[in-house]
């Protein structure tokens, strides 16, 4: 029986559970416990860690399925996708396409969330170097995005749903009802701002690098003064990191 | 007898754990130095990052890996070793250990420390492997002892296997690699395959040793898993001074991963270690 043999054997039964009669042939009994349940140690670990590590990233998906619901998804996860990678930090990027509905729409907020953690932060923009674009360029220039920042569209409030839960009030699974969130890193702290259907025309434009004065007619009737505040908020807020003229 | 590479006796430190990143940042409480797990700060240009950058200017910092995976049959990963020896430059790690385990094989990690059969293949497999890496980090990498819950049963025709600790030193000397002797590992595996912890310790190569662990552990009554849960018994603390005792004095460092209590709860524990220790010999 070559290394290679033995490790084949080995993480298949620990990760499929193949071959498991082989427990006594290959390995041998301790002093309480047989072959089998020593290797059984081995694949009640395998599983139950790979299940907290997407418990982790997933905290209010959790509390919306169920223990039971959420530990069945879990399990079908692990069986689907094994790790391949040498940390866990991207292991739970499948979770929405393993949900439907208002389900796959949590998901997809929660790992935006993880995205923009390990995402690096850049100084943000200020409005005094906004200021310095020459004004015949201005109209032309377009905007650089941070890199931990993620634009969501649901068909469900997501975004409402995780901060009622975060806020303990026990929501109710909401039905369905268009949604928009920007989920950005400033520092340490990840940010969740709920957008209205022009604020996300506008912000989504802002970010996709299209030129200033088109991405900001997108408004369509907001009043110039509403508009000028968003830009103000989203500039201080460090969701752009420069500007580049056009 | 001091450590044969000369890596300092950094003292009594710390596994640094997120939970404790805004403590240590914010109130700079006075601890020897922290274990980094090394793969945290990998595959990650972000937060992790930016609060070990934080921590490693303030404190000495050693690595500590999970994903090596040194004795695997798969081919070492370059883009990992890569990262790894990064990591190391930017934090100025004083050394890098990771344990002697596979964990995974065509490609998959389970993430676990998966044990070794103690036979020559695996010995001179893994010293190739050592060897490779030290190579490419240009220093020593330190190897754990870990705990295991089977062990692999030789073939009828085959010798017979190694004792852990036998395969341990063989490999120490064939790699020329150094240890990391994890105390609370020694003393789990001892009770779940029955030896005793006192006839391992006579059989460590000592000046091998730059650095011990303790933790906490789960007693199931069948067999002990090493959850890193909890205070360390005092089974444990006296096995460490044993040891630390055989070292000539070596840096020490708490591991706690589950529930894990309140900074000053954790590191009052890891300063137990200098009840049973005595003083740092050298200084970092």
């Amino acid at each position: 029986m070559t290394l290679r043999d033995e490790q084949l054997w080995f993480a298949g039964a620990v990760m499929s559970g193949t071959a498991l009669d082989e427990a006594d042939r290959r390995l041998t009994a301790g002093p309480t416990l047989g072959a089998r349940e020593r290797l059984d140690v081995y694949r009640r670990g395998y599983e139950s860690r790979l299940v907290e590590c997407i418990a982790d990233d997933y905290p209010v998906l959790k509390i919306a399925l169920g223990d039971d619901a959420f530990d069945a998804l879990c399990r079908a996860y692990v069986a689907r996708f094994p790790s391949v990678a040498p940390n866990l930090n991207a292991y739970g990027r499948h979770m929405p396409e393993m949900c439907s509905d208002f389900a796959a729409d949590l998901a997809r907020l929660e790992w935006a969330i993880v995205e923009v953690i390990h995402e690096p932060s850049r100084a943000p923009m200020t409005m005094e170097s906004l200021a310095a674009v020459a004004e015949e360029t201005w109209a032309g220039a377009h905007l650089v995005a941070s890199p931990a920042l993620r634009l969501l569209v649901s068909e469900y409030p997501a975004n409402d749903y995780f901060q009622a839960v975060r806020d303990g009030h026990g929501p109710p699974l909401p039905t369905a009802q268009p949604s928009a969130t920007v989920v950005y890193r400033s520092g340490l702290t990840v940010w969740r701002m709920g957008l209205t259907p022009p604020m996300h025309r506008v912000l989504a434009a802002l970010v996709g690098g299209q030129p200033l004065e088109a991405a900001l007619s997108l408004a369509g009737g907001e009043p110039e003064e509403h508009v000028t505040a968003w830009f103000r908020e989203w500039v201080s807020s460090g969701l752009f990191v420069g500007v580049e003229a056009g | 007898m001091t450590n044969r590479f000369g890596l300092p006796d950094l003292g009594v430190g710390l596994g640094l754990r997120t939970v404790h990143y805004t403590h240590i940042v914010e109130a700079q409480p006075e601890v020897d130095w922290f274990e980094i797990l090394s793969e945290n700060y990998m595959q990650t240009a972000g937060r992790p990052l930016e609060w070990l950058d934080a921590i490693a200017d303030r404190y000495p910092v050693v690595m500590h890996g999970v994903s090596l995976s040194i004795g695997s049959t798969d081919p070492l990963d370059r883009a990992y070793l890569t990262e790894l020896r990064a990591l190391r430059d930017r934090t100025r790690a004083r050394w890098v250990s990771d344990h002697l385990c596979w964990t995974g094989v065509s490609g998959k990690n389970t993430h676990d420390l998966l044990p070794m059969p103690y036979t020559e293949e695996a010995l001179h497999h893994v010293a190739g492997r050592v060897r490779a890496v030290q190579d490419f980090l240009g220093a020593p990498l330190a190897l754990e002892n870990p705990s295991t819950y089977v062990e692999f049963a030789a073939g009828q025709m085959a010798p017979p296997m190694m004792t852990e600790c036998e395969f341990l030193g063989r490999l120490a000397e064939e790699a020329d690699c150094a240890l990391l002797l994890d105390v609370n590992n020694v003393f789990v595996s001892a009770f779940n395959h029955g030896f005793d912890p006192r006839d391992y310790l006579a059989a460590v190569p000592f000046d091998r040793v730059v650095q011990m662990h303790v933790a906490g552990h789960t007693h199931h009554g069948t067999h002990i898993i090493d959850s890193h849960i909890g205070p360390v018994v005092d089974d444990v603390w006296r096995l460490l001074g044993d040891a630390w005792q055989r070292s000539g004095g070596t840096s020490v460092l708490l591991e706690w991963d589950a529930e894990i209590p309140s900074f000053e709860v954790t590191h009052a524990e890891a300063l137990r270690a200098k009840d049973y220790i005595g003083p740092r010999r050298t200084t970092p």
